[in-house]
């Protein structure tokens, strides 16, 4: 089938096998036809079919190919490029549908026989019809080829996205019974159609079935398409997965907000955070005793008048700053007030963007680091191709997954190899749920190796029940003692991260 | 069930030489005690057959829900899980109650402290003696020595549950309204 030629010699064969095919194709379209599903009422005569060898099935293939020119000319065409999708079979079982019909069958037959009733143990020779029916045949590996499209690869978050997919049998065998259930990746969620099918298949027929995804942030792949086969009778049923590999990026736009005030530890280039070094400046810093050489306007002449001493007037000099934004990815951040809301990761991600856009338009030089078993490092950069870089790491990075990773998270060898790439001058903004004792303890670890901690930490508690009660005194817990160990810390729950910051900024002082 | 396969097969050989062979056919005289067993052998043994089918479940490949998006845990669901385990006041789960206990009374500690304005040592000390609440059942939680109230043991045997599961409740109960409201 799968041979453009074997159309081509099909629509050749002379006019009696034409005839034959004709007439034994609606006999076959309607035993395999689409409601095969319903196996049970239509299930013996397709086991006879199947019994019909291949001389049935060839008839079928020639009375397809005796359609329309056109339409022959174009299957052929696409029927060259459907190659079969490959497949890894993973069980087959037996249903146990017709489990006890031979006993049954059996039993109906003693009591006609006990009663003296020949119409009993005819009744009971149907059953044994039954039984044989349930055992003749075998679930059929399929020979499908898949093919899923996306209408759009690089949606925006939020948007809907249609999934086609397209099965088509290219084996020699009917599948009396197909389910198929699409692999659609665990950080998407389907809004509109189911994501399966059940039908029938003839080799060379195809089903589509459609269905739409909302858009979320992160690079997301399908996972391999389940089909489940059965014979006709339903008896015997066999799993198996076919890869048709479809992928979508998702990258949010980075809009700056939460004008985040920093700590003061800085790079020796001007920027714009105060800092504790008199210099040039706008605020007022300190005044010292004048040396040659100091500017005109910067001499205290107030102070001048009064003693006759000359001063000079010394300003906050007002640097850049090295920041590393550090978001928490471990399985445990991933957790949210309710299971089908956007999870603390998310938070983080969306918060560490706004973040990245308003210190990078401040002249601060940032960098991008998770707390993740999986590597993802951005060194602190500044310029627009930064930018870029950063909005993808923050979109799409395997360790900022929608969905946890399953790898184990080593903490000590996290820490090291952080630390090692940490620039000495670098401040890190840690993003999280602190729902546990490690992130609270990481915080306070990097803070003590000189790297001036800010927690930015999303609320993703709720309190309906004790266990849930008792992380919330747990984690408010661990604010207060980061902030009593001099670590700023900052939580935000329904309002935003910008009004947060901009609630928290008027608490902290320099 | 050997005897019995060997009966079947036995039953079967001579239905066969019986329908080849009509002299056979005409030794086993048909009458109505040979009919009546034959009957009573087939239904006993297609009500064996049949029952076999009792109990059991059919066997579907359950492929899940793919169109629902992974859900999220939420904070906590794992304590819940352990208090689940220990509100049932069969013995064991030693370290599960032990191990509860600790995380309570350091948020306890800690809630105390600043309540009360004292070092964490004479916090420590109000929770451990029962001083730190009014509630007898909460004070009783992490003081080993005091038993729980009859009408808490009285309430836990009627409705099958551990005291200590009612004292854990009543200790979260307290630390809220020491913090001051809900968290």
């Amino acid at each position: 089938m799968s041979d453009p030629g074997d159309a081509a010699v099909a629509s050749e064969s002379d006019a009696a096998t034409l005839d034959e095919a004709e007439a034994g194709a609606p006999e076959r379209s309607e035993r395999a036809g689409p409601n095969a599903a319903d196996a049970d009422a239509t299930g013996t005569e397709s086991d006879a079919a199947e019994s019909a060898g291949d001389a049935a099935e060839r008839a079928g293939d020639a009375a397809e190919s005796a359609g329309d020119a056109a339409e022959r000319a174009g299957d052929a065409a696409e029927r060259a490029s459907e190659t079969p999708t490959d497949r890894e079979r993973r069980r087959e079982v037996a249903t146990d549908r017709w489990l006890g019909i031979a006993g049954a069958a059996l039993a109906l037959v003693g009591l006609g026989v006990l009663v003296r009733q020949p119409s009993l143990v005819l009744s009971g020779a149907v059953g044994v019809g039954y039984a044989v029916y349930a055992r003749a045949g075998d679930a059929p590996t399929p020979t499908l080829s898949v093919t899923r499209s996306v209408s759009d690869e690089a949606p925006a978050p939020g948007d809907e996205v249609r999934v086609t997919v397209r099965a088509e049998n290219v084996g020699e065998t009917a599948l009396p019974d197909l389910r198929l259930v699409d692999g659609v990746p665990p950080g998407l969620a389907v809004v509109d159609g189911p994501a399966r099918v059940a039908t029938a298949l003839r080799p060379g027929t195809a089903v589509t079935f459609e269905y739409t995804v909302r858009a979320a942030r992160g690079d997301h792949e399908w996972e391999p398409l389940t089909a489940v086969t059965r014979d006709a009778a339903g008896a015997r049923e066999r799993t198996t997965v076919l890869d048709a590999p479809t992928a979508i990026a998702c990258t949010p736009e980075l809009s700056a907000g939460g004008d985040l005030p920093l700590r003061g530890l800085t790079t020796v280039h001007h920027g714009r955070v105060p800092t504790d070094v008199g210099g040039a400046g706008v605020e007022f810093h300190a005044t010292r005793e004048y040396r040659r050489g100091d500017p005109l306007k910067r001499i205290d002449w107030n102070r001048r008048a009064r003693t006759g001493e000359l001063s000079t007037v010394e300003l906050r000099e007002e640097r850049s700053a090295t920041v590393v934004l550090l978001v928490d990815a471990r399985e445990s951040a991933y957790v949210a007030a309710d299971p089908d809301a956007e999870t603390a990761v998310e938070a983080s991600v969306a918060a560490a963007g706004q973040a990245f856009s308003a210190l990078l338009d401040g002249g601060d030089r940032v960098g991008i680091a998770a707390l993740s078993p999986l590597d993802c490092w951005l060194p602190p950069g500044s310029g627009t191709v930064h930018a870029a870089r950063g909005r993808e790491t923050l979109a799409t990075d395997p360790a900022l997954a929608p969905t946890p990773s399953d790898e184990r998270f080593y903490r000590s060898l996290w820490l090291r190899r952080f630390r090692r790439r940490l620039p000495a001058d670098a401040q890190v903004l840690f993003f999280t749920p602190l729902v546990d004792d490690t992130a609270a303890t990481l915080a306070r670890r990097i803070d003590a190796h000189g790297h001036l901690v800010t927690v930015l930490s999303p609320d993703s508690t709720t309190t309906e029940t004790a266990g849930q009660r008792l992380t919330t005194f747990e984690r408010r817990q661990r604010l207060r003692s980061l902030r009593s160990a001099g670590i700023r810390a900052l939580e935000w729950g329904d309002d935003s991260f910008p009004v947060a910051v901009a609630a928290a900024t008027r608490r902290w002082s320099r | 069930m050997r005897p019995l396969a060997l009966a079947g097969v036995l039953a079967v050989a001579v239905g066969l030489l019986a329908a080849l062979d009509r002299g056979i056919a005409a030794a086993i005289s048909p009458t109505s005690a040979v009919v009546t067993l034959i009957g009573v052998l087939g239904v006993v043994q297609g009500v064996r057959y049949a029952n076999a089918r009792r109990d059991r479940r059919r066997l579907l490949t359950d492929p899940g829900e793919p169109e629902r998006r992974a859900p999220a845990a939420v904070p906590g669901s794992d304590l819940d899980e352990r208090i689940a385990r220990v509100a049932s006041p069969a013995p064991g789960g030693y370290r599960d109650r032990r191990d509860l206990r600790d995380r309570v009374r350091e948020v306890a500690v800690d809630a105390v402290a600043r309540d009360r304005n004292c070092s964490p040592e004479a916090a420590a000390t109000a929770v451990d003696d029962g001083t730190w609440s009014d509630d007898p059942v909460a004070a009783a939680f992490f003081d080993t020595r005091t038993a729980y109230p009859l009408r808490v043991r009285l309430s836990a045997g009627v409705r099958g549950r551990s005291n200590y599961w009612y004292g854990l409740r009543a200790a979260i109960d307290e630390i809220e309204r020491v913090e001051g409201g809900a968290p």
